[in-house]
């Protein structure tokens, strides 16, 4: 090779490194711009494809604008007049500008709607943060088994309360001895001088025979076995004998059948720690001065 | 190290990076051209159905395949929908409807989720947290609800010796008086899609097989069935491809 050559392919060789890297470099460039115009935070002036404008940097999404247009006009974009179309994104527009406006001027310092608002929507985006935690079936049955004494059944009873004139002890006692063997029947009731209370009689739920009969009187009732009576029980308005129908106590559910309820009951619990937890980080990592008053 | 090697790997890293650049613009230009679509206009769409389908599915394996099942069949033990049917909880099953729900869940605590309705708790003391004028029922008044909905169901509403039309008429009195529930599940008991309440006089159910015992289970103890909200966590892409896949689903498998 004579030096010419050797001089010309160094020179188409350097020609083509040029290139090379002038290719490379533009590459470069093209995707930094693209990283640039797309980052999440950065200041561009091109409206990302899933929103429909940018306020102040701040964006209005598409979905919230063709939510709204079917919200108020009951139509979906390819329906929606271009005067709806209009008057939605200004309604959005407008809203943004407010709420931009209302952070300037500190609203929540001032304005009890606005920062009760503000609470609950910090304690709802705690909750959400637990929800989105799909618990396990094993930590389900986990939690179940901890907390099995939960998971029962409400009783049922249909249960008479007799009710016996308070200076007639001897009626109630006998009232009560008989119906070990027999089920009152109104002739037996006029026999004794006694009421039938309206309070209950009809089968119900454990929750509500206690408070048809009141504390007291539900403990009683909920020990009896069908066709069963109480021994006479001394309150202010009367002698009561309670009178057992029916009584289907509660019993525990399996875990198939609590699964919702559990599920439920733990992620309520995720809530409340997660809340919890929050709320102790918030106050630990803030500065709270007391008046020496209140301390 | 040879001259001539090093020219063809940087002739080759360009060129990966080129090729690179132009997927990931097309990419770009596809995600962008989903994301300005009109929802409705998506499955009329071939190349925007495929591209969203494709990548919906590898994104509903991952983020929603945990409860709903990879197939997306649901489970009804545990209230979990079947995607693939033309069944809708909430909404019409639009792309956008789904997307809604795929964005803002339902009962998932944001804002802008799908919260209206939660199923009361008939049979326990204070049946609804939020409206404490909502009054439990009796074992009784379950019943006969429970005789009601089998009747509108076209099921056999003979139960032991209570059959039939009194029970029927005392569940279709309480249904449309003191138990409250047209008020979620209208009238007619066909349900309001608005605020997700099933329609109650098909055999469809969410809970469980639809028997006595299913039904007097959800009438007692109520349901609130939960799912995430995925914005802000997936991207406004990915829900539009997540919303189109589940879209297709209902409407016959994917290809």
């Amino acid at each position: 090779m004579t030096n010419l050559d050797r001089s010309n392919s160094t020179l188409s060789g350097s020609r083509r490194s040029f290139v090379l890297l002038g290719f490379g470099a533009l590459t470069g460039l093209v995707l930094a711009g693209y990283a640039l115009f797309t980052a999440r935070g950065t200041s561009t002036l091109i409206v990302p494809p899933e929103d429909v404008a940018l306020v102040n940097q701040q964006p209005v999404a598409r979905s919230d604008y063709l939510l709204q247009l079917q919200t108020l006009y009951g139509v979906d974009l390819a329906h929606a007049t271009s005067d709806q179309r209009r008057k939605v994104l200004d309604d959005m527009i407008r809203e943004e500008l407010f709420v931009q406006r209302g952070k300037e001027l500190d609203v929540a310092s001032t304005d009890p709607d606005v920062r009760s608002a503000m609470v609950n929507a910090v304690e709802s985006e705690m909750a959400a943060d637990a929800i989105s935690a799909q618990p396990t079936e094993q930590q389900l049955r986990d939690y179940f088994a901890a907390h099995r004494d939960r998971y029962v059944s409400e009783g049922i009873m249909t249960v008479r309360d007799l009710m016996f004139d308070p200076t007639d002890a001897a009626a109630a006692a006998q009232a009560a001895l008989s119906l070990a063997s027999t089920a009152p029947t109104p002739a037996l009731l006029a026999r004794w001088h006694a009421r039938a209370s309206t309070a209950v009689g009809d089968e119900e739920f454990y929750f509500a025979a206690k408070i048809h009969l009141g504390d007291s009187l539900f403990d009683v009732a909920k020990d009896l076995a069908n066709g069963t009576a109480s021994v006479p029980i001394r309150r202010a308005d009367a002698i009561h004998v309670l009178y057992m129908v029916s009584n289907h106590r509660p019993v525990p559910t399996d875990f198939a059948a609590a699964r919702d309820r559990v599920l439920a009951d733990y992620r309520n619990e995720s809530i409340s720690h997660l809340r919890a937890g929050d709320e102790a980080f918030l106050r630990k990592r803030a500065t709270v001065l007391i008046a020496d008053d209140l301390r | 190290m040879p001259v001539g090697f090093l020219r063809v790997a940087a002739a080759a890293t360009c060129a990966c990076v080129v090729v690179v650049g132009v997927l990931l613009l097309h990419r770009y230009r596809l995600e962008g051209r989903l994301l300005q679509a009109d929802p409705v206009a998506i499955p009329g769409n071939a190349r925007l159905m495929s591209f969203a389908r494709g990548r919906g599915e590898a994104l509903f394996a991952n983020h929603c395949a945990t409860c709903h099942g990879a197939a997306g069949a649901g489970d009804t033990a545990r209230g979990i929908p079947d995607l693939t049917d033309a069944d809708w909880l909430y909404g019409t099953g639009s792309i956008g409807d789904i997307e809604q729900v795929v964005d803002y869940g339902i009962r998932s605590y944001h804002p802008k989720a799908w919260n209206l309705a939660i199923m009361p708790a008939y049979g326990t003391a204070h049946p609804s947290a939020r409206d404490g004028k909502i009054p439990p029922l009796s074992p009784g008044n379950i019943r006969d609800l429970v005789a009601y909905l089998w009747y509108r169901q076209g099921r056999d509403t003979s139960h032991g010796s209570d059959t039939d039309a009194t029970a029927v008429a005392r569940g279709a009195a309480l249904f449309a008086g003191a138990g409250g529930c047209y008020d979620c599940h209208a009238s007619d008991a066909k349900g309001d899609p608005a605020i997700g309440a099933p329609n109650l006089t098909d055999r469809i159910t969410l809970y469980g097989d639809g028997s006595r015992e299913a039904l007097t289970q959800s009438i007692s103890y109520g349901r609130a069935g939960v799912c995430p909200a995925w914005v802000g966590k997936l991207s406004p892409a990915a829900i539009r491809e997540v919303a189109v896949y589940v879209y297709a689903l209902s409407r016959g498998a994917p290809e």
